[in-house]
């Protein structure tokens, strides 16, 4: 007989509290601002000052709006070229095919997982603007060269080409590696050439990766927004930006065009990921094999083959290279180097991390005049340090929340996974990942950006210091998805005989679930956490969504380093403090994946393993160190 | 000492027990036996309360369990993938039933030793990860976590299955030793009918929600109660009609309308013929070569007949030799065709 839930109990009050907290936050914090957006759309005035529903779309087919739209486009359809090109290029290059030096390549390759957005495109600025190390010495070798060669499509397609990448580095690398080498062998054994069986029997067991790949860069294409922004490209992203900043004084309902883009924006995702879902619910290849043998490297037999893609290698090593190279070494040079763009050794300082200096300056009566600290490390500049503060302090929290939120959510949704209320919660978290950030935080800017909203106390939330509060909830919301599939599948994968053991030895569900299952998935939480921290610390395009003097993360502050550089007199070493950011970033996002990666997949007999062997060591160094030698307690 | 009385267990529309009885005796070594999909496991999560039935009664020591949380039922269970959480020691994992019972610390450390002892666990391994033991250590710790709360009675789900053939073999004695020592009542559940012989006390054969029979395992091999039991059970030959007729010339009794078996070991090849037996001429087809014994086809009036014999070294037949099968009517198993 079972019991009916008691009104009272613990347990049916936390689901009530569980219940209200989703429906505030899918309804409160997903929902209402995007619709709220959506409407806006319609929400205009003509010049007479009548309600005009349609003027922005009238206005859209009019102006000059929709080639923002196609630019996008243009980017995305060109970008999935361009990465699939190269992405392909360095798995195959790297896993598949015998090259020499394929470790150091694929080091090479995978820098971008450690130094992404304004961070590289900063990066690729400081080489190749029109006064950049590399353009400099180009022009100096091609005095005809246009110096300025490095902007607009051109300049973002050859950026975002080596920037997103790092999704192949991760996910065709693991697919190449599972297929499973006797297929190769057993078409090696029918006759089938090399190329034949590359072709025939490897590609079409990456097509499934591939496709997703594809739609996941066609969407980056399309909401590229760092890149455009800092390469002056003009895109859907920095187009809403500025019209969300822009004033109705100045321009035809910029806020009415902003949100129509995102809208766009929105409808162009949610089509590719529909597409992209019911392509992956029809599964597809799958290996029989019970004993899959491991891939060996292949090697090109023919001796010109082999040769030009030693060259075709190397020579996208050296351009993935590059910029970490020339980044690192700059960001101990003294700003005269930099601005000369010449290394030189005898000018070597750690002025752009740590400490401050004066500035002296010839002005234009002849006269010096001298700026104090106007020469800065990172850790000294108050700008670059609020930044790293604010970004820190925001990304942990919200990336905390993320996770806790989703552990909480998976928790049911894994126990009532056949229900409809399993189902419903698990979509209601899932919704932000059909929708482009820019739209969420647009959304966020606008609609909380009054006094009118009662589910927030009626606070204006986009006022002054609050906009930490929303840049943060915007952050959280927009890690919902990521941290859901990830934590799922922990949860998915916990043996559920375990569950029923610790309920057999007498355990209620919350020990159960603190004793046994939190610790199995903990590895996977702190990854996820771990992983949003990383991307929300250096993320750009959100907080300039915002674009609130109160929420500078450290990505802005780095953009605004670029405009900043040397302005009368203040700032000088900018451009090194930009380089020492980069270097900063790429430690962090380093720690952080080795920590996800490399200590965290250790299972405990891995950590009494390494335990026990440092437990040995340090007796070693106890004997060898200790007064009385071992030789004579021997005797 | 454990009664399932008139157990009915439904998923959806689909009835995944139709009432079924069993009465496991005190300190008894009961097998639920069965192919995939019988019902075995379904029987096991009912006694042990993860399943709650929708009709019929769960009794242990004459009290009505039914309804009674999983938790305070006194059952251990042996998983199938043995359930050690990964994140504890083994020394975590045998106490775990003991913490949850709040016992105190010295208490739960004496309980652990002593049972780690028993089941031949030493101090050194009581540290280690799980993972860090091999599949039978694995499988000692799942026993020990087990018993060590004192359970009245242990379940264990296919514990062998996940095991290579040695070790299986190896274990298989390991269990029964300990079940032995214990003196515990255990109710197993497998689907490898040699695993049950060996080592039951009696066994259950379930089929399709049913259970076709209870019984030691000699009755349930020699005298299977159901043509499916005894086709489950074991290797044995359907006997064709004109083999039923030379049986009845003889002077057997065997039912031409019925569907008659006989097991491979109750035939034998170029043997003296006792009185009452009967004589099939045949021709050997092929061989199956086992090391202990060897499996011969012959061929008699157009059906193929299963025989094995002894690898003595003597009786050896090579393939189109022709042979004599000495076949005992008495040792015909012989179900009514309708049951079929």
């Amino acid at each position: 007989m079972k019991a009916r839930s008691n009104p009272l109990s613990p347990k049916y009050l936390v689901k009530v509290f569980g219940f209200a907290f989703f429906a505030y936050l899918f309804l409160g914090f997903m929902l209402m601002p995007c619709l709220n957006t959506l409407m806006s759309v319609f929400n205009t005035t003509n010049a007479a000052g009548e309600r005009d529903p349609w003027a922005v779309i009238r206005f859209f087919f009019a102006g000059n709006m929709s080639s923002f739209v196609w630019n996008s486009l243009k980017l995305a359809v060109c970008l999935v070229i361009t990465v699939n090109v190269v992405g392909v290029s360095i798995v195959l290059l790297t896993e598949y095919f015998d090259i020499k030096g394929a470790r150091i390549l694929r080091l090479g390759y995978m820098t971008t997982l450690i130094y992404s957005g304004v961070a590289l495109v900063t990066g690729y600025l400081f080489l190749y603007d029109s006064n950049g190390i590399i353009t400099t010495l180009l022009t100096d070798a091609f005095p005809g060269m246009n110096p300025s060669w490095f902007s607009g499509f051109n300049a973002v397609l050859f950026t975002m080409t080596f920037a997103c990448t790092s999704n192949h580095a991760l996910f065709l690398r693991n697919a190449i590696r599972g297929i499973d080498y006797n297929t190769v062998e057993a078409a090696r054994n029918m006759g089938a050439k090399p190329f034949k069986v590359l072709w025939k029997v490897v590609f079409p067991t990456l097509v499934p990766t591939m496709f997703s790949l594809t739609v996941m860069t066609f969407i980056t294409g399309l909401c590229a927004m760092s890149a455009p922004t800092l390469l002056g490209y003009d895109s859907i992203n920095p187009e809403i930006v500025r019209l969300a900043g822009s004033s109705s004084a100045d321009e035809a309902f910029p806020q009415a065009r902003a949100a129509l883009l995102s809208i766009i924006l929105a409808m162009f995702t949610i089509v590719l990921l529909t597409i992209l879902s019911s392509y992956e619910r029809k599964g597809h290849y799958l290996s029989v094999s019970k004993t899959k043998a491991k891939l060996q490297k292949q090697k090109i037999t023919n001796p010109a083959a082999n040769v030009l893609a030693h060259i075709y290698a190397y020579v996208l090593f050296v351009i993935y290279m590059i910029p970490v190279v020339m980044i690192v070494i700059f960001s101990f040079q003294t700003y005269g180097a930099i601005r000369m763009k010449k290394l030189d050794l005898s000018q070597w300082t750690l002025i752009n991390f740590f400490g401050s200096e004066d500035y002296q300056y010839l002005t234009n009566r002849g006269t010096y005049k001298t700026r104090k600290g106007s020469i800065s490390g990172l850790f000294a500049n108050e700008a670059t340090l609020g930044g790293i503060r604010i970004s820190f302090i925001m990304s942990a929290i919200a990336a905390a929340l993320a996770c806790v939120i989703v552990v909480a959510a998976c928790s049911y949704i894994f126990k009532n996974r056949n229900k409809k209320s399993g189902v419903a919660l698990e979509y209601a978290l899932l919704f932000p990942w059909l929708l482009p950030t820019i739209l969420i935080c647009y959304s966020y800017r606008t609609y909380f950006n009054s006094e009118d909203v009662w589910y927030v106390g009626y606070n204006n939330l986009y006022y002054a210091e609050n906009v930490r509060l929303l840049i943060i909830l915007a952050y959280t919301v927009v890690k919902l998805p990521f941290s859901l599939r990830m934590i799922k599948a922990a949860f998915y994968a916990i043996d559920e005989e375990l569950e029923d053991a610790a309920r057999n030895m007498g355990a209620s569900g919350a020990f159960t679930f603190f004793k046994v299952k939190l610790p199995i998935i903990l590895p996977s939480v702190l990854a996820v956490f771990a992983l949003n921290f990383n991307a929300l610390f250096t993320e750009y395009d959100m907080s300039a969504t915002f674009a609130s003097s109160y929420g500078t993360s450290y990505a802005m502050v780095i953009q605004s380093m670029c405009a900043e550089e040397g302005l009368y007199g203040y700032n000088v070493n900018a451009s090194g403090r930009r380089c020492a950011s980069t270097v900063f970033i790429m430690i962090v996002s380093g720690i952080i994946l080795y920590l996800v990666y490399g200590v965290g997949a250790r299972d405990l007999g891995e950590r009494l393993e390494l335990k026990d062997k440092r437990r040995k060591r340090l007796e070693r160094l106890k004997a060898r160190f200790s007064r009385q030698p071992v030789k004579e307690e021997v005797s | 000492m454990i009664r399932l009385n008139n157990i009915v267990v439904k998923f959806g529309d689909f009835t995944a027990l139709h009432e079924i009885n069993v009465h496991v005796k005190e300190g008894e070594f009961f097998t639920f036996l069965g192919p995939s999909g019988c019902g075995k496991t379904t029987t096991l999560r009912t006694l042990t309360g993860f399943i709650e039935p929708v009709s019929g009664t769960v009794e242990v020591k004459g009290k009505d369990i039914t309804h009674v949380p999983i938790e305070d039922r006194n059952i251990g269970i042996v998983f199938q993938s043995y359930a050690l959480f990964p994140t504890m020691t083994v020394y975590d994992n045998i106490a775990f039933g003991l913490k949850v019972q709040k016992e105190k610390k010295a208490e739960i450390d004496r309980k652990v030793r002593e049972i780690a002892k028993k089941v031949d666990l030493s101090d050194e391994q009581l540290a280690k990860a799980v993972s860090q033991l091999s599949g039978g250590q694995q499988q000692r710790v799942a026993i020990a976590r087990a018993l060590v709360t004192g359970p009245a009675i242990i379940c264990m789900d296919e514990p062998l299955s996940n095991l290579d053939a040695k070790l299986r073999v190896q274990l298989r004695n390991e269990l029964k030793k300990m079940q032995k020592d214990f003196g515990i009542t255990t109710i197993y559940v497998t689907h490898d009918q040699e695993e049950a012989l060996t080592l039951s006390d009696r066994i259950a054969v379930f089929n399709k929600g049913v259970v076709e029979q209870i019984g030691t395992p000699n009755e349930v091999y020699n005298h299977s109660a159901t043509e499916f039991v005894c086709n489950f059970i074991g290797d044995i030959n359907r006997l064709s009609p004109q083999v039923v007729a030379e049986l009845n010339r003889v002077g057997g009794s065997v039912d031409p309308d019925a569907h008659n078996y006989i097991r491979l070991e109750r035939l034998h090849v170029n043997t003296e013929a006792k009185p009452g037996c009967a004589v099939l001429e045949g021709r050997v087809d092929s061989r199956e070569y086992y090391g202990l014994y060897i499996k011969y086809y012959i061929t008699v009036d157009g059906q193929s007949i299963k025989v094995i014999e002894k690898n003595d070294g003597v009786n050896i037949y090579e393939a189109g030799q022709t042979v004599r099968i000495v076949v005992d009517p008495r040792d015909v198993m012989a179900y009514p065709a309708q049951q079929a």
